[in-house]
């Protein structure tokens, strides 16, 4: 792996002349809320910040996409055009909790049986430059609880780390040394720099504040569909649906048809599992009626059918749905109640 | 990269309409482009999305046979968006099909075997696909006795009527045509589905069920197939839940860790009774 060293005040530069020649997103502070923007010249990315407020997984998996057009014809409708060549590109300044997200959402959308060619495309087609969590930024940070760690360059292709007076790059898979040498000239990093960084990383990953038990309560998940617990989490819950907006893993989507006049599109949309509609049948009848049972869909789904499935958590431990459900309904609350039934 | 979510491009061939209450009619399609029917290749209980453009797509059983080479049926009822506006439709119309999708009806775990299907009402879709599959000349020498009890509430509401009166005149298959009520001209069976499955008494020596139907059917038919020996192991049936996408991605037809599209929607009973009652 190479590895190397980037002057503080020289990075801002780097990204910008990057950003003159590819398509390059970048954190950038818009009002209240630090969102990741397409940098364009005269913008200056945020290098100091906590996190975006939205998870970056729209960037392969897009809030509203078009999938495919069509046209009327003699006949009905037919297929006129298929959507979603993407544009190589680059993704600076993704923390390593939601870098991590990327890894798990490859594993429902680039499963061996069925590949999500929309997904994939931008996937491949984009450059990950994650920035270490040197000090975690929030108190509803848990990423150590969930498999991560605020150093993991899970997910990334570049991973920086700020040093005080320098950032450590490491260049973590191909596609990231393919873009070092759209870096410029920058030196190697030397063993003492590496020993700075272990010792930063060792202090970040003591200093997450959310410690609970994300592995550990899946025996109990395997046991107790039915239990009166889940009738104590539900009941606040307005079903507003911004904890599947905001989490870097939630991928369930809806796929509707738009007719303007004669033609069309078929998009595809972020759904929740939170919205009592996500599983309404035609008859009528509804597998999960009530918000009791889509609450335990949604903890049940993070921390036992996608362990089930992938061995791995749904889950980040990014905290955006603890900072903004509007109920404070608080995940990490779910699971230390539930380590001690 | 193949795209998952394109549909197939296909035309209606034939409507056939199955019920004197009109609201459920059987789709013949075939296909566009004949590289699309080589690679559509499908077993008995699959399903597909049927598609149409400017009103969305809809997940409906595979009701023909694979032993029926050009075409594709499906039996639909009217009943949302989509389907509501298939059955508005004309013969000659273009749509489009996504799939073959889901798993299958376990096909070589029923060789060598006895089968009894068991159907009810409307739900009989995948069960006349399997059927015609084993009775095909092909492969009827691979499987044992095949019995058949099927009902529905009136005369009038039983599907594929030609096809009944066909197998009926069988020796290879015994057909137990029920209804719950008769009218004027039917001189065939009366008889709730379960009540005609204990009269039938199936032995369930070497021998599979495989039980499609409404809920209060199924509810009833399983306690007789008990009684009768047969093992969680060896009654079959499909679910059915509200898909979009029928690949495993949308996130809404899971029961548990399984998802309905992908890893169903057939299921023996001892599979169902280690997912979750959500369904």
């Amino acid at each position: 792996m190479e590895k190397r060293v980037i002057k503080k005040d020289a990075l801002a530069g780097i990204i910008k002349k990057m950003a003159e020649n590819m398509v390059v997103y970048a954190p950038v502070r818009d009002e209240d809320n630090v969102l990741f923007t397409v940098l364009e010249e005269e913008m200056e990315p945020l290098l100091e910040f906590d996190n975006t407020k939205n998870a970056p997984k729209n960037f392969f998996f897009p809030q509203t996409e078009v999938m495919m057009r069509y046209m009327k014809t003699e006949r009905g409708r037919e297929l006129s055009t298929v959507e979603g060549e993407a544009t190589p590109a680059v993704l600076f300044g993704v923390r390593p909790c939601d870098a991590r997200s990327f890894v798990l959402l490859d594993n429902v959308f680039n499963d061996p049986k069925y590949k999500d060619p929309y997904y994939i495309d931008r996937r491949e087609k984009t450059t990950i430059v994650s920035l270490a969590c040197v000090q975690p930024p929030y108190t509803t940070c848990f990423c150590t609880s969930v498999d991560g760690h605020p150093f993991s360059a899970e997910g990334a292709d570049v991973l920086l780390v700020d040093l005080g007076d320098t950032y450590l790059a490491e260049f973590v898979t191909p596609k990231g040394e393919e873009l070092l040498k759209k870096m410029g000239d920058l030196p190697a990093a030397d063993e003492a720099l590496e020993a700075k960084k272990e010792k930063l990383s060792d202090a970040a990953g003591k200093a997450v504040n959310g410690v609970v038990p994300g592995r550990a309560i899946k025996s109990w998940m395997d046991e107790n569909f039915e239990h009166p617990f889940w009738d104590t989490i539900h009941q606040s819950c307005l079903a507003c649906g911004t904890c599947t907006y905001l989490c870097p893993t939630c991928h369930c989507f809806d796929i509707t048809d738009e007719i303007k006049k004669e033609d069309g599109r078929r998009i595809r949309s972020w759904d929740s599992c939170m919205s009592w509609l996500f599983t309404m049948e035609t008859s009528g009848h509804n597998p999960r009626p009530s918000q009791k049972q889509r609450w335990r869909q949604r903890a049940m789904h993070k921390f036992k059918y996608f362990v089930d499935n992938y061995d791995a958590i749904a889950c980040v431990g990014c905290g955006r749905c603890v900072m903004y459900c509007p109920v404070n309904i608080d995940i990490r609350k779910i699971v230390t109640d539930i380590s001690n039934l | 990269m193949q795209n998952p979510y394109i549909p197939i491009p296909v035309d209606v061939d034939k409507v056939i309409t199955e019920v004197t209450t009109k609201d459920i009619k059987t789709f013949r399609l075939t296909f566009v482009n004949k590289e699309d029917e080589e690679r559509f290749s499908y077993m008995p209980g699959q399903f597909a999305e049927l598609s149409i453009f400017g009103k969305g797509e809809s997940p409906i059983g595979i009701a023909s046979s694979p032993t029926q080479p050009g075409y594709l049926e499906f039996t639909v009822q009217r009943a949302g968006v989509v389907t509501s506006e298939l059955h508005s439709i004309e013969e000659g119309f273009r749509m489009g099909v996504r799939g073959p999708l889901g798993n299958t009806w376990p096909i070589d775990y029923l060789k060598g075997k006895n089968v009894v299907i068991v159907g009810g009402g409307f739900a009989f879709t995948t069960l006349r696909s399997l059927i015609n599959y084993m009775i095909h000349e092909g492969n009827r020498a691979d499987f044992g006795k095949i019995t058949v009890v099927y009902g529905a509430r009136e005369p009038g509401l039983l599907i594929y009527k030609d096809e009944l009166a066909a197998w009926e005149k069988r020796d290879d298959i015994d057909m137990n045509v029920t209804v719950d009520k008769g009218d004027a001209t039917w001189t065939g069976r009366e008889g709730f589905v379960p009540a005609v499955c204990e009269q039938v008494a199936p032995g369930s020596e070497n021998a599979v069920a495989v039980i499609c139907g409404p809920p209060i059917m199924i509810r009833f038919t399983l306690p007789v197939f008990f009684n009768l020996g047969f093992s969680k192991d060896n009654i079959y049936t499909s679910l059915e839940m509200r898909m979009k996408c029928g690949i495993g991605k949308c996130g809404r037809c899971n029961v548990g860790s399984k998802y309905v599209c992908k890893d169903g929607p057939v299921f023996s009973l001892a599979e169902l009774d280690k997912l979750t009652k959500e369904y």
